[in-house]
């Protein structure tokens, strides 16, 4: 049995009177694939923001690698170099080029030397397939481009999981492909991933778990086959006529 | 620190420095009230003009609008006062510079020109963020284009551009306190000359920054009773 | 009547003296209105109480209250926590820095405000502390998508550098009024300093349109 890498610890949320999470209990260990499914507002992009602590929560804890989100003496900055995520919409910093995204947070919070990061920055754009765009500038980029650049730039601090909230939402359709075999490829050495995206295509390639989530709680969970050959509740089976 | 000053907050309501300070409250709205209507008379329509199809007429606009909004203020008061009399010519300028109370009247017509190009501004942006469809639309059931302005742009117009128009008067009522430069006896003025007398400016001044305050307290309430009475509902107002 | 700009070209040094101390004036004014005002736009978007209601309480405050009385206040008050007289410029200084932070301020906060929540999680996300990302990502971003209306904010204060008048500061008008008092050739001394402001706001408001639309066109940012 591999190690643990997050834990999520009956976890509770609310926004103002609003609950959002309700008692989230999950556990995700070294290398697999988890996939957050379920219609929106469920609540898969806040329980992803909760678990690098760009959400506060409210109740329950999450513990990464062994260290909680909650215990006093933990450094959010310092945890959050363990967890790479990459967003729906890219959030490339459009005042700087490809190869400067990626190499910021190497070189301010690691301290890297402007050489070894931009070294180890283009190392990491031809494992995304995009060698030649490191001097680019975001405006100049196709949209799956971007985000490759984005994971990229995620991978720049050697994290030990990944989140991914809609990374392919966002595309057009041709460029969607480009950017699925990244994080299939990124599943496939080992990476421990947590993903939101409708992409089933690549739950079936990958996914260890399928989580479906309405209305904050977690409905169901399964493997991919289980999930979809045999949906156990009523609002899994309405979703998965919506999306098929 | 040597800190050897002697506060004497006790001289802002002994007299004659008290009479002095309501006197100069009363000058800085009297000016700030007067200045406002020119301004807002004349600002929108040179804000009207900056639309028109002549343009020779936009020419004006555009021409007022630059050469007001550049020059500082404090340069156009001094101009009016020492310059603009003697426009008039050797026998009409002397004349004007004997008129009483000369710096109040170049005050108030000064600050309403000046004012009156920043709200010529704000009502330009007003009618182009009214989209074309609208000038159109009511062209369209037959009005001429003056009756187009006059019952359907116009009234929208200002609607629209409460909260510019909110902070022009706001400034307005600030900028009366350069009026003190041409010794007009308002708010600041007076603080200046109590300083002189007695050397506790600093009292004086702290006072002039709580009454300032007050008014600009003032001035945004009686916006908001404007903006409620004239809102248009369902519009959204702030973000 | 006969105009005689003869006063302008003999005074000329004197004037443009004066014009350099407007321009000293101003440049230090801007250079510590604009930084101190990248700080109090964060304080205005920060979700600490204990900041947000300290700063936007200065912020509120100060908009209210006319620069004049702001150079009378400091001018007044520098020597009686510094124990000795300071020169009109030192005060003149201070007063706009802490006059224009509350404009450059709101100009920074909504810079700040279009930034989506994703970009600054996103630099969060890879290990920066606030500080970093404040500086590495937030505030440039800001002040590129905010230059239009720093340039024009910029050229409100150097018009407001002529205020430094009432605290017998040597600037571009007191200068002219100087001459004006030795001359009275009022009509060429005070159009002579208004076509010399014009001139550079207009040339300044030109920039910023500059930019306003090269920005826009090109989509960036």
């Amino acid at each position: 049995m591999s190690e643990v890498m997050i834990e999520i610890d009956n976890l509770s949320k609310w926004f103002g009177d609003f609950k959002a999470l309700s008692n989230i209990n999950e556990t995700v260990r070294k290398g697999q694939t988890i996939v957050l499914c379920g219609p929106s507002g469920s609540g898969k992009s806040t329980l992803l923001r909760c678990i690098n602590g760009l959400e506060p929560f409210q109740e329950g804890d999450v513990i990464v690698d062994g260290t909680s989100l909650t215990a006093r003496k933990t450094n959010l900055n310092t945890l959050r170099q363990k967890i790479g995520m990459v967003f729906q919409r890219f959030e490339l910093y459009p005042h700087m080029t490809a190869l400067e995204n990626i190499t910021l947070a190497p070189r301010k919070v690691r301290n890297l030397p402007r050489k070894e990061a931009d070294e180890k920055a283009k190392q990491l754009l031809e494992r995304v397939g995009i060698p030649e765009k490191a001097h680019n500038y975001p405006a100049s980029l196709s949209g799956g481009q971007q985000q490759r650049v984005a994971i990229a730039r995620a991978l720049a601090m050697e994290p030990k999981a990944m989140l991914f909230d809609e990374p392919t939402s966002a595309l057009d359709p041709e460029m969607i492909k480009e950017v699925l075999e990244v994080m299939i490829n990124l599943a496939k050495e080992g990476m421990t991933m947590v993903c939101v995206t409708h992409e089933m295509g690549f739950a079936r390639e990958v996914a260890d778990e399928i989580i479906f989530m309405d209305e904050g709680k977690i409905v169901e969970r399964g493997s991919y086959e289980e999930f979809f050959n045999n949906p156990q509740s009523d609002r899994a089976r309405d979703f998965l006529e919506h999306i098929l | 620190m040597a800190f050897d000053y002697n506060f004497k907050w006790s001289i802002l309501w002994q007299e004659p420095y008290g009479m002095w300070i309501l006197q100069g409250i009363g000058y800085t709205l009297l000016i700030g009230a007067c200045a406002w209507v020119i301004a807002f008379i004349l600002g929108v329509f040179i804000g009207t003009l900056r639309i028109t199809n002549l343009r020779i007429l936009r020419g004006i606009g555009t021409l007022y609008t630059e050469v007001f909004r550049n020059i500082p203020f404090i340069v156009q008061i001094f101009f009016w006062f020492y310059a603009g009399p003697m426009i008039f010519g050797p026998i009409l300028g002397p004349a004007i510079n004997k008129i009483p109370k000369l710096n109040l009247y170049v005050a108030i017509i000064g600050l309403g020109l000046y004012t009156a190009s920043r709200v010529a501004e704000h009502v330009r942006a007003g009618y182009a963020s009214i989209s074309r469809d609208q000038y159109q639309a009511a062209l369209s059931t037959g009005m001429s284009q003056i009756q187009m302005y006059r019952y359907v742009i116009i009234p929208y117009c200002l609607r629209l551009i409460i909260p510019p128009i909110t902070t022009e008067f706001l400034t307005i009522f600030k900028n009366t306190s350069i009026a003190m430069v041409i010794s007009v006896p308002e708010t600041t003025f007076m603080t200046y000359q109590i300083d002189a007398e007695t050397f506790h400016g600093f009292e004086a001044t702290t006072a002039a920054m709580v009454i300032y305050f007050f008014i600009g307290m003032g001035v945004v309430k009686i916006m908001d009773l404007v903006e409620g009475k004239f809102k248009i509902p369902g519009m959204t107002g702030r973000g | 009547m006969s105009f005689d700009y003869q006063v302008i070209v003999e005074y000329l040094p004197f004037l443009l003296g004066g014009l350099v101390v407007t321009f000293k004036l101003a440049g230090l004014a801007l250079a510590g209105g604009i930084s101190l005002g990248m700080l109090v736009g964060l304080g205005r978007i920060s979700d600490k109480n204990w900041i947000y209601y300290p700063v936007s309480a200065y912020v509120n405050f100060l908009r209210n209250i006319p620069l004049i009385i702001i150079i009378f206040w400091v001018y007044f008050i520098l020597p009686i926590i510094v124990g000795r007289n300071l020169n009109p410029f030192t005060s003149a200084v201070i007063a706009f820095i802490i006059f224009e932070a509350t404009y450059f301020g709101e100009i920074f906060r909504a810079g700040y405000q279009s930034i989506s929540k994703d970009m600054v999680g996103s630099a969060y996300a890879t290990g920066l502390t606030y500080w970093q990302v404040a500086r590495y990502v937030t505030i440039p971003i800001a002040f590129r998508r905010m230059l239009p209306s720093l340039i024009t904010q910029s050229i409100i204060t150097f018009q407001d550098t002529s205020l430094a008048f009432v605290i017998g500061l040597h600037e571009f008008v007191t200068r002219g009024n100087i001459v004006n008092n030795l001359e009275y050739r009022s009509i060429e001394i005070y159009s002579f300093v208004a076509v010399v402001f014009l001139v550079l706001c207009y040339v300044g408001s030109r920039i910023s349109l500059h930019f306003e639309t090269k920005y826009r066109r090109a989509n960036v940012l």
